[in-house]
């Protein structure tokens, strides 16, 4: 019952942080799924974003940020506890440019899940799901935040007790 | 790409062609990067620095990724080195048109931190039809890297 009541808070928490924060405020992207493992979001076009002035196609940093963003959402959403997941590595296929002033849909999936490394692809899209803007593989850190702090606050008050001890 | 695409462009292949021709007789790479949008978005810069040209990101709240530490976000850095590769092939290669990526790979060796982000370009080949960059960022030592990352280019 305990864990129902996280994944239920998991969802806004995820968007509150991905959506309202830092770059992903300025991307204005709308995370549209949150499931265990897969994530998806849409992200409007802004002609600030523009990579080639001639054409007016995003610039392929955006869809970099779009997916790592999503594969890394998807990664935390995989390990069901407050864990953070630093990107190890990205790798991005360009399949062909994006059409300007038309939505870039994003969807990030893990497809294995180790003790310390979390396997993630990813795709963006527009028109057609089965014919892709880009394709990604993205490998995530497994951090568990409250293994890693606890294991903190243990440790320096084991200090604190060990100076008094000692003195 | 469609000629759909083309009509619909802001700018010209003669405005192209003068801030490149500018950019290079003034040795000024920021004139290329002042004309795509996208750098103004993120906040990228470019100097020649001892005859190689120096890219640097300024530190801006609004490319944090993780509030907490805080750090840079991750598809920010990649977007800058993507970004200073394909300014590397205007300015140095002197490529006439806006070069195509093929693939970008990166690797995440240390957390960005909230300051700046510097990055160099090395074209290790240029072929006829394909051209492969190596980019290294760093922030306070160059023996530090912060990201590598290695890209295809297409170009005509």
């Amino acid at each position: 019952m305990k864990f129902n009541f996280k994944a239920a808070l998991f969802r806004p928490v995820l968007k509150m942080a991905m959506e309202r924060v830092g770059h992903g405020k300025l991307l204005g992207f709308t995370i549209t799924k949150v499931a265990r493992g897969q994530v998806d979001l849409t992200c409007p076009y802004d002609s600030k974003t523009v990579g080639n002035p001639l054409t007016g196609v995003v610039h392929g940093g955006i869809i970099v940020s779009l997916l790592d963003t999503c594969c890394g959402a998807a990664a935390m959403s995989a390990m069901g506890k407050p864990s953070v997941a630093p990107t190890m590595d990205l790798r991005l296929d360009y399949m062909h440019p994006a059409t300007p002033n038309e939505p870039i849909f994003v969807s990030g999936t893990v497809y294995k899940t180790t003790s310390s490394v979390i396997f993630c692809r990813g795709m963006a899209w527009q028109q057609d799901e089965n014919n892709p803007i880009a394709h990604c593989v993205a490998t995530f850190m497994r951090l568990d935040l409250d293994r890693a702090q606890f294991s903190g606050v243990i440790k320096s008050g084991f200090k604190r007790l060990l100076s008094r001890a000692t003195e | 790409m469609d000629d759909s695409a083309v009509e619909s462009g802001i700018e010209s292949h003669e405005q192209l062609r003068a801030c490149l021709l500018a950019a290079r007789e003034q040795d000024r790479p920021q004139l290329i990067l002042d004309f795509i949008p996208y750098s103004g978005f993120i906040g990228a810069h470019a100097k020649v620095d001892e005859g190689d040209v120096l890219y640097w990101l300024e530190p801006r709240r609004s490319n944090i990724g993780n509030p907490s530490l805080p750090a840079l976000h991750g598809g920010v850095i990649a977007g800058f080195l993507e970004l200073s590769a394909s300014v590397e092939l205007l300015f140095g290669l002197r490529l006439n048109s806006m070069p195509k990526v093929v693939d970008f790979s990166l690797d995440y060796l240390r957390p960005g931190r909230l300051q700046a982000l510097y990055a160099s370009c090395k074209v290790l080949r240029q072929g006829k039809q394909l051209v492969n960059v190596s980019i290294t960022a760093w922030q306070v030592d160059i023996e530090l890297p912060v990201a590598t990352a290695r890209c295809h280019f297409l170009i005509n």
